[in-house]
């Protein structure tokens, strides 16, 4: 301080005796002279005087000086000496932390934290005074340059937001900024490095443009030239800055793999000598645990699998992936940094067939040699290591068999009995051990672990049904599913193994009918999820196990094919209402998903849990549990008969609306019902009538026919009549003739009144069976009657001969003609008498007239015989 | 140009620059080339994205990297950081909106002025396959090219017609200019390429 002194005294001049000048009048008059100097020299020696104060007199410094500080920016920047000084002052008013010798005589203390900010908002105001910062940055004099970078990183510490969005607008900000991690002086490069990281953070239009300005290039220089792992902190300030960069930015993500900076990764995991055993300082452990992180973030499970996908191509081809599995089988090498690496590896071969099964020939360098995933295994069922290693175990497992139906088959044959003796130990040998061990937490890794066997592959799940155990020599084998529900009855208080165990059991039963079919068969099945699912206790854990209890109830019910009889489909749905009551048993069911862990889980496919007890549900569970929810709520809700399904809207009514909607539901479908019945009807109806009317047109065709027929043999019989009366002989032979016609006549005047008869007497059923009648019926009737007619015109022929020779007969000619009128009088009256049964007849209907005309017809056929 | 090392053949790396009302179909243009598919709805660019695909010109394989840039606004001063350490660039507008096309003067001014005087600048017409609703016809495109000293093309990202070609032209006539020495880097073939769309 006594340096600080002398020097303001130089500056100020003697202080007048007696009365010793407050900070804040010291720091009023160096403002003044800083603003209102003409001489630089006299600028400068005030502005490093303010410098001096601006860590004790911090707020007066800041309160009054920022204007001419500013000022000095903008005009002096061609004095590098006094903007240098400007800088430093600005640094100090405005960085996030308080100084040790800073004074706060007017403020309370609550504010004091937040100066910094305070300065910050008021120096960003006008946003030029950042664009100013930015142009010092070009200055390559070390006393500008450097404190206009950290000054930079004290106003982006202060107001992130504001400051990204200044410098995205500034023409080359980002560049500038870029720029600096080229300086040789590596104090300004590595605060540029850790300003980039601030200015980096969830901006992803920043990110891009660090990224396009070769950001990659440079941090890969700095790394290598620091000797990658083996690096200060330098080096995980890049990767930090790197990491920053990839986060979420799936457009950077691409950049980095099309740029083939993953080909770089690789020598960054190169292990120490095994004997060396410095190997591994704190920031070494650092660094890799970095390194990691940023192959993470390049194939994190939930970006586009395109891109995921090639990037674990390209890591295996690279051989990322393969320096990775070293460190995995490695000796000596930290646990923190063992675990990072196996969840690395797992997402790396995360659902990437080729990947998983490089993994899965893995062999570690153990006395006999195993394979990796064994290893692995060995460790995930060992309660002595960390929780955090099993949990890895379990995702890299997790990982190794999403979508992979090989590994998947391999697992669950290492269970079946094989033919051939097998010696080593096995995965499947593991996870028995595991399920059946006493240790709560290994029981549930081992079901989990087992479950991802059967995650989405329908086929391993029977092929599971058939692994037996053999419990102790002696004993008849058990079924593993017989054994799985023996150990959730004897699991007692032990809640994590009873989840591991539901979880297990509800992955195999879902979507499996002759699992649901084995698990039924066991007698106590049914009866301890129904005690489970209906027990009351308040316990948030307890809740969960009832609520999968009832899930698991539900899947009974949903994956049924009603084969095991005591426990049907229809039964058990009666059993829920009967025995729990539906309400009860769909809150039970809700209970899963409103557990916190149950989102947990649900949000990323890695445990997230800290501790052994926070670990209870699992992703793909969740995921499972999430797809079939639906779907076991419809099941087991009673529904009407039928398999009308609206379920999704009736689930959300309540049961009186519920009953009105199936009333309803009665009534259209008796609608339905009739209306098909009537529908039905009509169809024959028309069928019918469509044939009937076929008939009466081809009658009436015949008819017609027959009419003319008739007209022309009329006019012929006329024209006989006509020769026989021009005809001026007529001999004895011809009256014999003409009386043996008479005779005919007069038989068929007989024939006609018999067909009058039958006329009369035809009921009305009589001629509508007619009617029915075929249509061949009405041709053959149809031909009967043509037949008569040809008969009809041959006996005309003849007729006609015979009356050629009637000619000659002139006597006999009179008595003829009388004969003849008496045969016409006699038709007159059959006319008549016929026209009145024809009206009679038409009374009765068309049919029935039709019918009539052609009766008529024929007798009229008969007439001209009669006549001829 | 900016370094942007390349430790296989060759880098080509190139901006597609949009201006700025967006919806030109540049996006699409870049998944054409890149993937070799379109899609007739994308989600609006924001900000940039990137791009890449290998090439061969005189049988030297060439990687572009394709930054495409979006055409709003609001995104210009993101846009200019691209500009600089970029070898190439199409300019894409709209034939069927006029709007894009009077556009261009002011996009252009802005690469020139941001951007190495040497960049390649492509003009590019795009949805050429809606000939019915077309408002600006080939001949001024071709005009505006010739006043400004760009190469012109009309393309479709829909049908693919003319994209290959578009991109590859751009990228040899950027080969060229390396070869001359115009492009300063040594030895290695390295060039930025930007998709700017006027839009």
């Amino acid at each position: 301080m006594e340096y600080f002194k002398s020097g303001l005294k130089s500056v100020l001049g003697t202080p007048q005796e007696g009365s010793q000048p407050t900070g804040a009048e010291t720091v009023e008059r160096l403002v003044d002279r800083v603003q209102s100097s003409t001489l630089l020299d006299d600028r400068r020696d005030a502005c490093r005087a303010l410098k001096a104060l601006s860590r004790k007199f911090r707020i007066e410094v800041g309160a009054q000086g920022m204007g001419a500080l500013c000022q000095v920016l903008e005009m002096d920047r061609r004095d590098c000496e006094i903007v240098g000084y400007a800088l430093d002052t600005l640094c100090n008013i405005t960085a996030p932390e308080s100084f040790e010798d800073e004074e706060h005589t007017s403020l309370s203390l609550s504010s004091v934290g937040n100066i910094g900010e305070q300065f910050t908002e008021i120096f960003i105001k006008q946003p030029d005074n950042v664009g100013l910062v930015l142009g010092f940055l070009e200055e390559y004099d070390f006393h500008v340059r450097w404190p206009a970078v950290k000054l930079l990183t004290s106003l982006l510490d202060n107001r992130p937001k504001e400051i990204q969005e200044i410098i995205l607008a500034s023409p080359m900000g980002v560049s500038k900024l870029m720029e600096l991690l080229g300086d040789s002086r590596e104090v300004i490069r590595n605060d540029a490095l850790l300003l980039l990281v601030q200015l980096t953070k969830g901006n992803a239009n920043i990110q891009k443009i660090v990224a396009f300005q070769s950001a990659f290039d440079r941090l890969f220089d700095v790394i290598s030239e620091e000797g990658y792992s083996d690096g200060g902190i330098v080096v995980e300030d890049c990767l930090l800055l790197m990491l920053n960069l990839l986060r979420n930015n799936n457009s950077n993500q691409n950049f980095f793999k099309e740029g083939s900076y993953i080909q770089r990764l690789a020598p960054m995991f190169n292990l120490p000598p095994e004997s060396d055993d410095t190997g591994w300082s704190a920031q070494k452990v650092s660094n890799i645990l970095c390194m990691l992180q940023v192959v993470r973030t390049l194939v994190p499970p939930g970006n586009p699998a395109q891109l995921t996908m090639s990037s674990q191509k390209t890591m295996k081809a690279c051989g990322l992936l393969e320096t990775l599995c070293n460190i995995l089988m490695a000796s000596g090498v930290p646990a923190d940094v063992l675990t990072e690496t196996i969840n690395t590896v797992a997402e790396v071969i995360r659902g990437n067939q080729g990947n998983q099964e490089y993994f899965a020939n893995v062999m570690a360098p153990s006395n006999p040699p195993r394979p990796a995933v064994v290893v692995l295994l060995m460790s995930m069922v060992n309660e002595k290591q960390p929780f955090g290693l099993r949990c890895s175990v379990l995702y890299c497992f997790q990982c190794f068999l999403f979508k992979n139906e090989i590994g998947q088959s391999q697992l669950v044959q290492t269970l079946l009995p094989s033919s051939t003796e097998v010696v080593s130990l096995t995965t499947g040998q593991l996870l028995c051990g595991g399920l059946f061990s006493g240790e709560a937490l290994s029981n549930w890794f081992s079901a989990v672990a087992l479950s991802y066997a059967l995650v989405e592959n329908p086929a391993q799940k029977e092929q599971l049904l058939r692994v037996l155990l053999a419990t102790s020599i002696g004993n008849q084998p058990i079924s593993l599913m017989h054994q799985c529900t023996m150990l959730l009855l004897q699991q007692g208080n032990k809640v994590q193994s009873k989840l591991g165990l539901l979880m297990l059991l509800s992955t195999w039963l879902a979507h499996c009918p002759l699992a649901v079919k084995q698990f039924l068969s066991i007698p106590t099945s049914i009866p301890y999820l129904t005690a489970q699912a209906g027990s009351n206790e308040h316990d948030d854990n307890e809740k969960l196990v009832q609520g999968m209890c009832a899930f698991l109830m539900g899947i009974c019910v949903t994956f049924n094919d009603d084969t095991v009889t005591t426990f049907s489909k229809e039964k058990l749905r009666q059993l829920v209402e009967k025995r729990l009551g539906l309400e009860t048993f769909l809150d039970k069911i809700s209970e899963v998903s409103k557990h916190e862990l149950y989102s947990k889980a649900a949000k990323h496919p890695q445990f997230q849990a800290k501790q052994s007890s926070e670990l209870l549900l699992d992703h793909e569970f969740c995921c499972l549990f999430k797809a079939l929810e639906g779907m076991v709520i419809k099941a087991v809700t009673p529904k009407p008969q039928g398999d009308l399904v609206n379920g999704s809207s009736e689930l959300s009514m309540s049961p009186s609306e519920n009953s009105l909607l199936l009333q309803y539901k009665d009534l259209i479908r008796e609608q339905d019902r009739k209306l098909q019945e009537l529908t039905q009807i009509i169809d024959r109806l028309t069928a019918e009538k469509s044939t009937l009317q076929a008939q009466v047109d081809d009658l009436t065709s015949t008819i017609s026919q027959l009419r003319d027929e008739n007209m022309v043999l009329r006019a012929q019989t006329n024209t006989g009549l006509g020769q026989t009366t021009d005809g001026s002989t007529l001999g004895h032979k011809s009256w014999a003739k003409s009386h043996q016609l008479k005779t005919d006549s007069e038989c068929k005047d007989s024939l006609t009144c018999k067909l009058e008869e039958q006329v009369t007497s035809g009921t009305m059923s009589d001629l509508e069976a007619r009617l029915r009648s075929t249509t061949m019926d009405g041709t053959v009737s149809t031909s009967d009657t043509e037949k008569e007619l040809r008969e009809t015109q041959q006996r005309l022929a003849a007729a006609e001969e015979k009356l050629a020779e009637l000619e000659s007969a002139d006597s006999e000619l009179q008595k003829l003609r009388k004969d003849q009128e008496d045969l016409l009088e006699l038709l007159t009256d059959q006319d008549t008498r016929l026209n009145q049964l024809k009206a009679q007849l038409r009374a009765l209907g068309e049919k029935v007239d039709d019918d009539d005309e052609d009766l008529e017809e024929e007798g009229e056929g008969y007439e001209d015989e009669d006549s001829a | 140009m900016e370094s942007q090392p390349n430790k296989q053949t060759g880098w080509c790396n190139g901006i597609a620059v949009d201006l700025y009302s967006g919806g030109v179909g540049k996006s699409c243009l870049l998944l054409q080339f890149t993937d070799k598919r379109f899609q007739p709805v994308h989600d609006l660019t924001i900000g940039v994205e990137f791009g890449a695909r290998m090439i061969t010109i005189d049988g030297k394989q060439i990687k572009l990297q394709i930054w495409d840039t979006a055409g709003q606004e609001a995104f210009r001063s993101i846009t200019r950081s691209y500009y600089r350490g970029a070898a190439g660039a199409l300019l894409v507008y709209d034939i069927t909106r006029r709007e894009t096309f009077n556009h261009l003067t002011t996009w252009l001014e802005d690469a020139r002025q941001h951007s190495n005087s040497n960049m390649v600048i492509m003009l590019i017409g795009n949805k050429s396959d809606l000939e019915s609703r077309r408002e600006v016809k080939k001949e001024e495109g071709e005009a505006f090219a010739r006043e400004h000293g760009l190469i012109f093309m009309e393309t479709s990202a829909k049908t693919a017609a003319n994209v290959e070609e578009a991109f590859i032209n751009t990228a040899k006539e950027i080969y060229e200019k390396i070869q001359e020495g115009v492009f300063d880097i040594n030895n290695e073939v390295c060039c930025t390429f930007l998709l700017n769309l006027a839009s």
